[in-house]
């Protein structure tokens, strides 16, 4: 495909536009280092919200939901919607206790938390590990993902403006720091949604418009026994395992970017740099709605789409059927196509900067202030932060250079993390969880990944898999890899909470007294001589919030699908669960 | 920011009339401008 001057000027116009707004941050995120990591914990619901849904948007997430809905029909998309109920917790039971906390990062949670040494190896552990190898291989996957789109578009002739874009955009992420990043992000989630948006009328139209494409959905649906539009999977017969470990196990024990569960990474950063904790709550849920319900339909209709003007593409391999979402800006007219174009480098943009950013944070913050020199000036940690930023970028970009798949290797730091959700959850809600809890199930997690990979095929995978066909579950290796990760690492971090010391009752105090949690937390609550209770609001408004984003979603498809009376319905009933839940957002006493 | 939105609702209205195929693709590149320009104006507003 070529683009015509008319979209090179708008691509090159939008580009200059983001790197203004970066720069023009520079000076402020200049002045320290809770100006450049956290915007001086000042941002506004709206703004966090949005970033956090801008960088969770990357530029391939497009394309894997198209190759979801081109297998698996649009429920096929429950393997990632299933993080809405660990989305909608994080609101209402974490978000206002991660700004209470008032770190810097997710890692130094582990500074005010825990006690001893065990507390200070993990904060170096986690800050290393999060800070570069899996920042790099984050990076070196987005990259490499842009990469393949630019190739189906272009050809390698697009590669020089690929490689412009990412230069300037750690140009100013290097610069500007959080102010920098959270101001385009805005920019650039409006640009990315739009493009998704025009290239899904464009893909409809040329399906023939929605009736026809419903109706030839259907048709291909009847030929290969899928129902393509279903939003539910078929539970006729076995119910997939798949499906219900992403329903009732996923959503809280795998440590997954972007949606980690009690929040972490780029989302506890905004969450942390927000004005105050009510704008935490506020800005995580305007990020959990604007995930979910806003995103999604562009791209299902564009990958409907692609079924039926690519016949054969639901029996294609999968990067093929990926493939079919940039394929389709083909039939963009000129003009329209830069939009498309600048879209998808908005979507790039908007999460490289973030993993910078937040890679730099933890290398600073985690490893060199405490570790290395610790009494500096805030100038000197700024200019360290800016060199630690450009390091990650470029050994980031060099990853995705060296590596022909990143996939395989992301898999593997997804899997290694897959059983620790539960301790990070509880460790804020139960006082005995300490330092050798979350090291037992790291290792536990980890342990247990690598030995699946290494043997696959062994009497305990097979003895499990056995048992769930009995109960009635259609089995796949990967429902039982994650159940059986969870448990062994559930009783591993168990087990080492109950044979271990309970951290310092003074650092407990000082926690208690700082984020107060509510929950299990008897012998220090009763040291404090007050206690915090947990209430039962935010248990409601969970179930509101759930409730909520599942009709939104739905109902905005039915109305997408010309189902009027069903999508009125659905619409108003999730618009009846927004009201009960922003009555209870409203009265609870965020700041405890 | 504000800036940001209207630099890019300005130009995407103008492409949206200039070169969209259909009545279709016009109205919905026009509605989009529509947005930019509204979240601009907010943005603004908010600041002052």
């Amino acid at each position: 495909m070529k683009l015509a001057v008319v979209d090179w000027l708008f691509i090159g116009w939008y580009l200059a536009l983001s790197i203004a707004i970066g720069l023009y941050y520079s000076k402020r995120a200049g002045k320290s280092i809770s100006e450049y990591f956290l915007s001086g914990r000042s941002l506004p619901w709206w703004l966090l919200g949005t970033s956090m849904v801008a960088t969770s948007f990357s530029s391939d997430t497009p394309l894997a939901v198209t190759g979801i809905v081109v297998k698996d029909g649009i429920a096929g998309n429950w393997l990632w919607w299933n993080f809405m109920l660990g989305g909608a917790l994080t609101v209402l039971f974490f978000a206002h206790l991660w700004r209470r906390a008032g770190v810097v990062t997710e890692v130094e949670f582990i500074a005010i938390r825990y006690s001893g040494r065990p507390a200070r190896f993990l904060r170096g552990f986690k800050a290393l590990y999060l800070g570069v190898p899996v920042s790099c291989i984050t990076f070196g996957w987005v990259t490499l993902a842009m990469v393949k789109i630019i190739r189906t578009v272009f050809g390698t002739s697009g590669l020089t403006a690929l490689a412009i874009c990412l230069g300037l955009t750690v140009f100013y992420t290097t610069l500007s720091g959080l102010w920098g990043v959270v101001a385009t992000d805005m920019l650039l989630f409006g640009v990315a949604m739009a493009g998704s948006i025009i290239l899904s009328v464009v893909s409809v139209e040329k399906a023939g418009g929605i009736g026809a494409l419903v109706d030839a959905v259907k048709a291909a649906g009847a030929a290969n026994g899928k129902d393509y539009l279903s939003v539910i999977p078929p539970l006729g017969q076995a119910l997939p395992l798949a499906f219900f470990v992403a329903l009732f196990v996923q959503w809280w024990a795998v440590y997954y970017p972007g949606a980690e569960p009690g929040g972490g990474g780029w989302s506890a950063q905004r969450m942390l740099a927000a004005k105050d904790p009510r704008h935490a709550v506020k800005g995580t849920l305007w990020f959990t709605v604007a995930n979910y319900v806003i995103r999604p339909w562009p791209w299902i209709l564009t990958a409907l789409a692609a079924i039926v003007v690519f016949p054969g593409l639901t029996g294609a391999a999968p990067g093929e059927t990926e493939a079919a979402y940039p394929r389709m800006i083909a039939f963009v007219p000129k003009g329209l196509a830069g939009i498309i174009i600048a879209s998808l480098f908005a979507a790039f943009m908007s999460t490289i900067e973030s993993i910078v950013n937040l890679s730099g944070s933890f290398l600073l913050n985690d490893l060199y202030r405490p570790f290395i020199r610790k009494d500096a000036s805030e100038k000197h940690y700024v200019a360290v932060s800016r060199v630690l930023v450009l390091v990650i970028a470029v050994l980031g970009a060099a990853f995705s250079y060296v590596l022909g798949s990143v996939k395989m290797g992301w898999q593997l730091v997804m899997e290694l993390s897959a059983g620790i959700g539960l301790v990070l959850l509880l460790r804020w809600y139960w006082w005995r969880v300490n330092a050798w809890s979350e090291i037992a199930a790291l290792g536990a997690s980890a342990g247990t990944a690598i030995v699946l990979k290494l043997v696959p095929d062994n009497p305990v995978v097979r003895g499990l898999g056995r048992a769930l066909e009995r109960a009635g579950f259609a089995v796949d290796a990967w429902g039982v890899g994650i159940l059986l990760i969870v448990a062994v690492t559930t009783v591993a971090w168990v087990a080492a909470t109950f044979l271990t010391k309970p951290d310092d009752e003074a650092k407990l105090l000082a926690f208690y007294r700082k984020v107060r949690p509510g929950g299990a937390w008897g012998p220090i609550a009763k040291l404090n001589g007050r206690s915090y209770k947990l209430q039962a609001a935010p248990f409601a408004g969970w179930a509101l919030a759930v409730v909520m984003i599942f009709f939104l979603l739905f109902g905005l498809g039915k109305i997408i699908f010309m189902d009027w009376g069903r999508g009125a319905a659905y619409l108003a009933a999730g618009g009846l669960a927004a009201f009960g839940l922003s009555r209870i957002i409203a009265r609870m006493d965020w700041e405890g | 920011m504000a800036l940001g939105f209207w630099g890019v609702g300005l130009p995407l209205g103008a492409f949206g009339l200039l070169f969209s195929e259909t009545t279709a693709q016009r109205l919905t590149v026009l509605a989009l401008a529509a947005v930019f320009l509204a979240v601009g104006a907010l943005i603004g507003r908010a600041k002052r």
